[in-house]
């Protein structure tokens, strides 16, 4: 037993703590919950809490259904919206084989193997999440117009708004479970909030999505509001991404920072981008993972939906912010394909792996883009060598599919179950007759 | 003679040297048996080397000489007289160069050499005698005085004057291995105290003196065990907290600076000669991580990033220097982690894999010449004693110690290894230290090679009292320390296994029940409470056998536990010595052959199949100690060998029973070299092929045999064509024989009645291979024939010429791609090829129909054909990129080209393959991607077999998802342990990868 294991057992006792959630991810980002007692956490340290994986998607097949959820101390934390007495905890959790090893299943899995391969290479990889989301009237029903809580936009200020309540609370409940917040505002779209994750090792981050998720839906829930984060749940108005800041660290000193540079951006920097670019269409079936992400990633506006990348160009895929003088550690790059709605284990995984491999291999960055993207005819783009991302989950399922970085990064277990996820997916949308093909045909054919 | 007694080798030179003028000016006249004289010589016959003393002596009067008539008048005395300083001076003369040399340079500190002797000092007094010569007070952070280089040099100084003293007293004890421990000791005080001088210079190059941080410098390996070489690296750890209101980022930066200065200070070049070079590489994240860490830091670092050699390498961590308060809260808060560490996931594969590491890096052209490294060197030695201390010091606080010869003591005491293997040890231990410190001690070197010139050799022979013996002695004594090392690895490490009843002498430990489970468990068997029983088992009772395996066990412990099932290998071993313990050849072999032993251990511990066919028939035990019986056997002898058999038995299913018998013995040598590595895929598939073919021939025989004696005669020929895998020669262990049988009426004979003898004859060889019995079965599979089931078991030459014209389908055609005569008539058989070379190698290639329609029946096959449930991607034969789909991306090609490329007309799929390959129809790298794929999954079939011991079975091409069946797999394929999930992806990706290039070669 380890001091972190001892502090969990000496808390969940002195704060008389009554269940722990044991959490943790399936391969598509939704976030299971195992709870325990109090009297089995110990045994839950020491060997795990055995549960049927055949249920959850992708961690395993029928026939090997045992699993053990082996509960991370690191990660304890109270869940405030449970009350203070008698309170509930949550720790999360490494998925293993009844053997004791890691399954391949386990995205969080696929995360720390990422991590520590950066980390054979003396790199540590911190992550910046800003996270979009909106805020609709309850009930938000499928079948009826989606009726966002206000109309404000980009960094309105509601007097007495429902949002600014909302954030507020949200914010106070995060920084009481150890999440700090950078920034949070209104964002563009009626009823669309974004707020900003403090920058923390990728792994940390990664947890405080999941936490962040949990925690924003609970308080909508507290307030009578639903929150959404789906990619673009309104045709018309701007969808929800998660834009993510990225950065290296070689022990204490940023890897991406150096002075005097163009841009501040140190030759590593450089290659962690062009590895970024070069392999964007290949993560994209995991960046932007659903059907509706595509909605999202076409629909203009500040969309990326080209492959190229700017200082501080807004339409760029990757975008190198304004560095400021004196802050050597604050230099990143920002990728901003990923939607709200993506695995954030297995992203931060294949990001990773697609910078590092341009730091491996020594890829040449392209000349950056200074006009938006948007604004170029194709005949331009062509000439300037910019690409585009995938235009549907089809096309990024069929582009991931011949990647061998992805493979080599997801591993083949988890390769494996998203193609084959994500083209059930796509069968599944590409039956259906939509009410805007009904408007559009049924009158006139 | 009077020189050469005196053990100068070069007498001439000698004389020379006496007469030398300023030894003269210092010492007056040297004349032949004087007083002086002599007792110069007496003095100069005890050193290491007499020739380099009175060399160095000569070199020293000049200096001594010109320094002042004071030291001039103390050197003449002292030499004149025995005493201290003579003793001294010449043996470190004598001994060391380099310490010759800085006497030159410093003829003041030859005073040093009469002080009392430095080993055994307190520690605290060193640190304060090194401080002072840089100005220090020795309070708590020390700021130095002397600064800049004048202070590095003084600190250096000071360092060697006490290191004088040091190698005086080392060079001049009686007892050199006794005084060892003391030495070592000392050398390593003096590296703190160095360690603290240079913290204090590195304080007074900062403008506030360091005052920000709380530095602690901790000591690790040979510095933090307080058992130094006289010149190593040392390895260090800086931990670092901020003093109270300072901000933890500042005075990170300070104590980073601190670290920077306090190794330059004591590595980098100046006027004096550098100490050593201090090595802060043992820091988490290595090379790349920060230089200092906060404790906080490091804890979270070794929570959760630290791999298992880095919790043994902290079991040495001592505070050496700076701030004790912070270095206890690091010990504190790390050293429980340390006893915890064989609790970790992987504890027994990484520390299999870090006793290999302490194998293998040895350069090839040093092995022999390695005191450290290497097998029976020093790093063999501590690690035996690491592993068992992190085994036990779990349970008991009492044997944690950092020092290797106190930590071996209470080994000892704690009754965890036999007093005697642990004194040996010790011995051993010393022995091999005290001649890396005089090997060191010759020119204050970093090294651990043992010497080659005669002249170094005979110095360090006699520096160990070897006077006699001499450089030979020495080797001869080296040699034998290495191999004892080597066999008390396994005295101390598996002997105390064995229960109390099963000691060979009183003198040997018997481990509590609870610590022998530990210890079995700590090495990779997991149902140890089963192993102990084994072990009593097989070590009771008062039968030569027991007397024996007492004595082989431990060794047979270590090499099952190597292997990838250790408690399957001891239950094997139990079983094979309940059914050969009396016999006398088995424990002979055992006892005599060492490789035989080793042999058996890593079969019985690897494959369960090779096990079982070992306990089948045990006298192939005996192949173990012969690599010859391992060779496949080549077709001919097998074939007279089958011959013989026949011959000499009149009983139709007696002579069956022993040709059976025959190829499972075959199977088993296939098997066995396979486990030991002595076969390819191929050349095993060969092996198993061949063993196939003789039983079908000898059957056939057999059946024909029985007709001509039948009341109607032999009435026609008969050939079998092998078809299949059979034919491809890919044989497995578990493959059936798919074959045709062609039959041809004698001149004169009455078709429809030759017809029915010839179906009864195939019948009959069928029956004989497949009825069940003794010995194994061989399905003989004949269902690709026209028809199928339906058809008759065997066709006349003519009617399937007429079928194949008639009827033939584009899957017979496939089919007889792998079509090949191998038993019965071989014109035949020729003529039987000759008629299908049409349909398999059709004349301007297969039509579009035909290749339309394989592409159909693969397709559909793939969704058919598949055992429900089971997971496309891991099904060897039919999943994805598995073994059916490369086949069948050949054999279309075969089809295609077969005409035209007469290297493709090939039954071999990796032939074809290759021929495919020079001919252009397959791009290189996708052949690559073929073969590979193709291979892997071959070699995985068998090696399901090998594991499991089952031939068939749904799980039988199926990769296993269970971990250790995986990592089982990864060693028959001859991977390190450990690798289980890794061979997984491997198969994975490579069957993805030929799947990919299946799709555009084979469907488009």
């Amino acid at each position: 037993m380890d001091r972190q294991q001892e502090f969990v057992l000496r808390t969940v006792e002195e704060r008389d703590i009554r269940f722990i959630r044991l959490w943790f991810t399936d391969v598509l980002g939704i976030l299971k919950s195992v709870a325990v007692a109090p009297a089995e956490l110990e045994s839950a340290f020491a060997e795990g809490i055995g549960f049927d994986g055949s249920a959850i998607e992708g961690l395993t097949r029928v026939y090997e259904a045992d699993m053990l959820a082996k509960p991370d101390p690191s990660t304890f934390q109270v869940l405030p919206w449970r009350g203070e007495r008698h309170g509930t905890a949550r720790m999360f959790c490494d998925i293993q084989t009844p053997d004791g090893e890691p399954s391949l299943a386990d995205s969080r899995y696929v995360l720390k193997r990422a991590l520590s391969r950066a980390s054979d290479k003396g790199f540590t990889f911190y992550t910046h999440p800003e996270v979009e989301f909106y805020l609709f009237e309850n009930p938000a029903d499928p079948d009826k117009p989606l009726v966002p809580v206000d109309t404000a936009g980009y960094f309105d200020h509601v007097s007495r708004g429902t949002a600014h309540d909302f954030r507020r609370a949200a914010i106070t409940m995060l920084e009481s479970m150890g999440i700090s917040v950078e920034f949070s505002h209104h964002e563009a779209g009626p009823g669309q909030n974004e707020i900003d994750l403090r920058y923390a090792d990728a792994l940390t981050t990664a947890d405080n999505i999941m936490t962040f998720r949990t925690v924003v839906k609970e308080v909508a829930l507290e307030q009578g509001v639903y929150a959404s984060f789906m990619p673009k749940p309104m045709a018309d108005h701007p969808g929800s991404g998660m834009h993510t800041h990225l950065s290296l660290f070689e022990g204490d000193r940023n890897a991406f920072h150096e002075p005097g540079a163009p841009m501040s951006l140190s030759v590593t920097g450089r290659r962690f981008i062009a590895g970024l670019l070069h392999h964007a269409a290949e993560i994209t079936a995991i960046t932007n993972q659903y059907v509706n992400s595509y909605k999202r990633l076409w629909g203009g506006a500040e969309a990326p939906s080209y492959i190229s990348w700017g200082h501080n160009n807004r339409s760029a895929l990757v975008r190198v912010p304004m560095y400021k003088p004196g802050k050597g550690n604050s230099s990143r790059v920002e990728y901003r394909a990923v939607d709200s709605a993506t695995n954030p284990y297995l992203a931060f995984a294949v990001m990773l792996a697609a910078g590092l491999k341009g730091i491996e291999e020594g890829y040449e960055l392209p000349d950056g883009a200074e006009d938006d993207v948007w604004e170029l005819t194709d005949a331009e783009r062509r000439a300037l060598g910019i690409e585009s991302l995938p235009s549907s989950l089809d096309q990024a399922i069929a582009i991931m599919e011949k990647s061998e970085l992805v493979a080599e990064t997801l591993g083949e277990h988890v390769f494996d179950f998203v193609l084959r996820n994500k083209r059930q997916e796509w069968d599944g949308y590409r039956a259906q007759v939509t009410p805007y093909e009904l408007k559009r045909y049924l009158s006139v054919l | 003679m009077r020189l050469t007694r005196g053990g100068f080798t070069d007498s001439s030179r000698a004389l020379t040297l006496l007469a030398d003028a300023d030894l003269v000016a210092l010492l007056g006249p040297l004349e032949e048996s004087s007083p002086l004289r002599e007792s110069l010589l007496d003095g100069l016959s005890r050193t290491a080397s007499p020739d380099d003393a009175l060399l160095a002596l000569t070199r020293l009067a000049a200096t001594v000489t010109a320094t002042g008539p004071a030291l001039a008048q103390t050197v003449r005395t002292g030499l004149a007289n025995e005493g201290l300083l003579r003793t001294r001076l010449l043996a470190v003369l004598g001994a060391s160069s380099a310490l010759a040399d800085h006497l030159a340079r410093h003829p003041g500190d030859l005073a040093a050499l009469e002080e009392p002797t430095a080993v055994g000092a307190d520690s605290r007094a060193v640190r304060a005698e090194l401080l002072a010569a840089v100005g220090a007070d020795p309070q708590a952070s020390p700021v130095a005085t002397v600064t800049g280089s004048q202070g590095v040099d003084a600190l250096r100084r000071a360092y060697r004057r006490r290191l004088l003293r040091i190698a005086a007293a080392d060079l001049t004890s009686e007892e050199p291995l006794s005084l060892l421990p003391a030495v070592a000791a000392a050398l390593a005080d003096l590296a703190a105290a160095a360690l603290e001088g240079a913290l204090a210079l590195a304080r007074s190059e900062l403008p506030d003196h360091g005052e920000g941080v709380r530095l602690a410098v901790i000591g690790m390996g040979k510095c933090g065990g307080r058992e130094l070489n006289y010149v190593s690296d040392v390895d260090v750890i800086f931990v670092a907290e901020p003093a109270e209101g300072v901000d933890e980022s500042t005075a990170l930066t300070a104590g980073a600076r601190l670290a920077t200065v306090l190794s330059r200070v004591c590595s980098a070049a100046s006027t004096e000669p550098a100490l050593w070079p201090v090595d802060a590489a043992l820091r988490p994240e290595g090379k790349n991580g920060p230089l200092v860490r906060t404790v906080a830091s490091h804890v979270a670092y070794y929570e959760r990033w630290a791999k298992t050699w880095e919790f043994q390498a902290l079991l040495k961590a001592r505070t050496v220097a700076g701030d004790l308060e912070v270095g206890r809260e690091y010990c504190d808060a790390l050293s429980p982690m340390v006893w915890t560490a064989v609790e970790r996931e992987n504890f027994v594969e990484d520390s299999q894999a870090m006793r290999r590491r302490v194998e293998d890096h040895v350069p090839a052209a040093e092995a022999d010449r390695q005191l450290k490294l290497g097998v029976g060197g020093l790093r063999d030695v501590e690690f035996t004693v690491q592993l068992l201390q992190l085994v036990h010091g779990r349970a008991d606080e009492s044997i944690r110690s950092p020092n290797t010869l106190s930590a071996i003591a209470a080994l000892s005491a704690g009754g965890y290894v036999g007093r005697e293997h642990a004194a040996r040890m010790a011995v051993c231990y010393r022995l091999l230290r005290a001649l890396e410190h005089r090997i060191q001690l010759h020119r204050m070197r970093r090294t651990h090679l043992m010497p080659t010139a005669d002249a170094d050799l005979r110095r360090l022979a006699r520096s160990v009292g070897m006077r006699s013996g001499g450089a030979e002695e020495l080797g001869e004594r080296w040699r034998s320390v290495r191999r004892e090392v080597r066999h008390l690895h396994e005295e101390l490490f598996y002997r105390p296994l064995l229960p109390a009843t099963a000691q060979l002498s009183r003198e040997e430990a018997s481990l509590a029940p609870e610590a022998a489970r530990a210890r079995l468990a700590a090495i990779g068997y997991r149902d140890p409470s089963g192993a102990v029983r084994h072990i009593a088992a097989l070590t009771e009772g008062v039968s030569r056998r027991a007397a024996i395996q007492r004595q082989l066990l431990p060794v047979l412990l270590g090499w099952f536990a190597e292997g990838s099932d250790p408690d399957a290998g001891l239950l094997a071993f139990r079983r094979l010595s309940d059914e050969l313990g009396t016999t006398h050849w088995y424990l002979k072999l055992l006892r005599d052959s060492g490789s035989a032993a080793h042999h058996l251990a890593c079969v019985l511990s690897t494959s369960k199949y090779a096990a079982d066919a070992l306990a089948r028939s045990p006298e192939s035990v005996a192949w173990l100690a012969d690599d010859a019986e391992l060779a496949p056997r080549d077709r001919a002898r097998l074939a007279a060998e089958a011959d013989a058999v026949l011959t000499r038995q009149d009983d139709a299913t007696g002579a069956a029973t022993l040709l059976r018998a025959l190829r499972r013995r075959e199977m088993a040598r296939t098997a066995v070299a396979e486990v030991l590595g002595r076969r390819s895929v191929t050349s095993a598939a060969h092996a198993l092929t061949a063993a196939a073919e003789i039983v079908l021939v000898g059957a056939l025989r057999i059946a024909e045999y029985e007709a001509r004696h039948g009341p109607e005669g032999l009435l026609t020929r008969t050939s079998i064509i092998a078809m299949g895998r059979l034919g491809g020669r890919e044989l497995g262990y578990g493959s059936d024989a798919d074959v045709l049988f062609v039959h041809d009426p004698l001149p004169g004979q009455d078709e429809a009645r030759a017809q029915a003898q010839a179906v009864g004859i195939a019948a009959r060889v069928r029956a004989l291979l497949g009825a069940v019995g003794p010995e194994p079965t061989l399905e003989v599979d004949a269902d690709l024939r026209p028809e199928g089931r339906n058809g008759p078991l065997a066709r006349t030459l003519a009617s399937y010429r007429e079928y194949y014209q008639r009827w033939s389908s584009p899957w017979e055609s496939q089919a007889l791609l792998r079509a090949r005569p191998v038993a019965g008539d071989e014109e035949l058989g020729q003529r039987f090829v000759d008629l299908v070379a049409p349909r398999r190698y059709p004349v301007g290639g297969a039509d579009p129909g035909t290749v339309r329609e394989v592409r159909r029946l693969k397709a559909r096959m793939e969704s058919e054909r598949l055992p429900r449930g089971v997971d496309p991607t891991r099904h060897l034969k039919l999943g994805r990129g598995g073994v059916s789909d490369v086949e069948w991306t050949v054999q279309l090609l075969q089809l295609r080209h077969g005409h035209e490329i007469p290297a493709l007309r090939t039954p071999s799929t990796l032939e074809a393959l290759e021929a495919a390959e020079d001919a252009g129809l397959v791009e290189p790298s996708d052949a690559e991607t073929l073969r590979e794929a193709w291979v892997l999954a071959s070699r995985l079939r068998d090696a399901v077999v090998l594991w499991t011991g089952r031939t068939g079975g749904a799980a039988a091409d199926v990769l296993p998802h269970d971990r250790r069946a995986l990592s089982g797999l990864a060693r028959l394929l001859g991977h390190p342990p450990g690798r289980g999930a890794a061979l997984e992806e491997d198969y994975l990706r490579t069957a993805r990868r030929a799947r990919a290039v299946v799709d555009h070669v084979f469907y488009d």
